[in-house]
């Protein structure tokens, strides 16, 4: 009999055990971006800043940063919704805004009510000035073992326009956290796609203000597992939920 | 970043479990009886501020919410969120939890809100 806690392990190697596919954009090498909880609360808004940066042998893809700006909502206790403006900054050049991003996130189960919490995410992305676009359908799950939280994300995205080759993409999302304290919780990051594959540590945490004012924090490091990923990208990610 | 990698179809047998692990991960927990428990928040109080349930259980955490206006009931101890709007009820599932006291409180009345789990 197969234990529980196989399950997002299960969901890893299903993902990971494909081979990936091939893309037409550079800038899209980098599959690092966040890992997203399953849950959803009432009256939130936030706004949310991140940045990504990568440092790599070829110069083409060297010192580039993507900066997003992004502010959400809650519709209800179970649907939020954000809208993104997405810069990329190569060296040497300013930040150019290249495109902006909508999503939904969906929660499905309630905290705690199955061995594992459900949720899915939904993202349009669309450039401003080629014609691509992508749309990403994301499962997102997590799982409390004391504590300890691994979250998985794992989805498909579909790519199209007149300026790109139209196909689908799967990638694979996952952290393994330690809930030490609300301000400082280290983990370990894991991204997969059709170039990426890249893991390293995280550190997460969220100051309180007034109210329910809130500071959510994230850094990470994330090294290569194969020679398509960036030798080194560093995330950081600063929300602002009031 | 060096040579790009080839398309490769992901392996069939690998789409199919993933759906039967996503009902199997479910499964076990939908006959499952679960213990139901009471709390009301009047007046940026919780009533009762002390709730005892039992240890090694999962239970179903019923909280009225009998103000206008809405609030938060929050736990870093029990890793729990939700918040209920005014004259409205929210279900919190806790647990299983060893032995222990667990503090709770409402985050949009922090002072006044505040209750704690006892884990027996």
């Amino acid at each position: 009999m197969r234990s529980k806690g196989g399950t997002l392990a299960v969901l890893v190697g299903a993902v990971c055990g494909s081979g990936p596919a091939m893309a037409d954009n550079p800038l899209h090498h980098n599959g690092v971006s966040r890992i997203y909880d399953p849950y959803v609360q009432a009256m939130e808004k936030e706004l949310e800043l991140r940045t990504l940066y990568q440092w790599d042998d070829n110069p083409v893809e060297n010192r580039v940063i993507q900066q997003r700006i992004g502010y959400g909502f809650s519709v209800n206790d179970r649907v939020f919704a954000e809208a993104y403006a997405i810069g990329t900054r190569f060296p040497d050049k300013p930040l150019n805004i290249e495109a902006y991003e909508l999503e939904a996130k969906i929660q499905l189960t309630e905290q705690g009510e199955y061995s594992t919490d459900w949720g899915v995410l939904v993202e349009y992305e669309r450039e401003i000035s080629e014609s691509i676009a992508e749309l990403a359908l994301t499962l997102l799950g997590s799982r409390q073992w004391g504590n300890w939280v691994g979250t998985v994300n794992v989805g498909l995205e579909y790519e199209f326009g007149s300026d790109i080759t139209d196909e689908i993409d799967r990638f694979l999302n996952a952290q393994w956290r330690y809930r030490y304290k609300e301000a400082l919780e280290p983990g370990v990051e894991f991204y997969a796609d059709e170039f990426t594959r890249g893991i390293g540590p995280v550190l997460a945490g969220t100051v309180r203000g007034q109210g329910k004012r809130k500071w959510i924090w994230e850094a990470g490091l994330i090294a290569p597992l194969n020679d398509t990923t960036p030798d080194t990208t560093f995330r950081f990610l600063l929300e602002y939920e009031f | 970043m060096k040579a790009l990698p080839t398309r490769c179809l992901p392996p069939r047998r690998g789409r199919q479990g993933l759906l039967s692990l996503l009902l199997w991960s479910i499964a076990p927990w939908v006959y499952a009886q679960t213990p139901v428990f009471e709390i009301e928040i009047r007046e940026h109080l919780f009533f009762p501020a002390e709730l005892v349930i039992p240890a090694n259980q999962k239970i179903k955490l019923i909280i009225y919410n009998r103000d206008d206006t809405p609030e938060e009931f929050e736990s870093y101890e029990l890793n729990r969120e939700k918040v209920i709007v005014g004259n409205s009820q929210g279900v919190v599932f806790i647990g299983p939890l060893k032995p222990g006291e667990y503090p709770f409180f409402g985050e949009f009345n922090m002072k006044t809100a505040l209750g704690k789990i006892i884990v027996e």
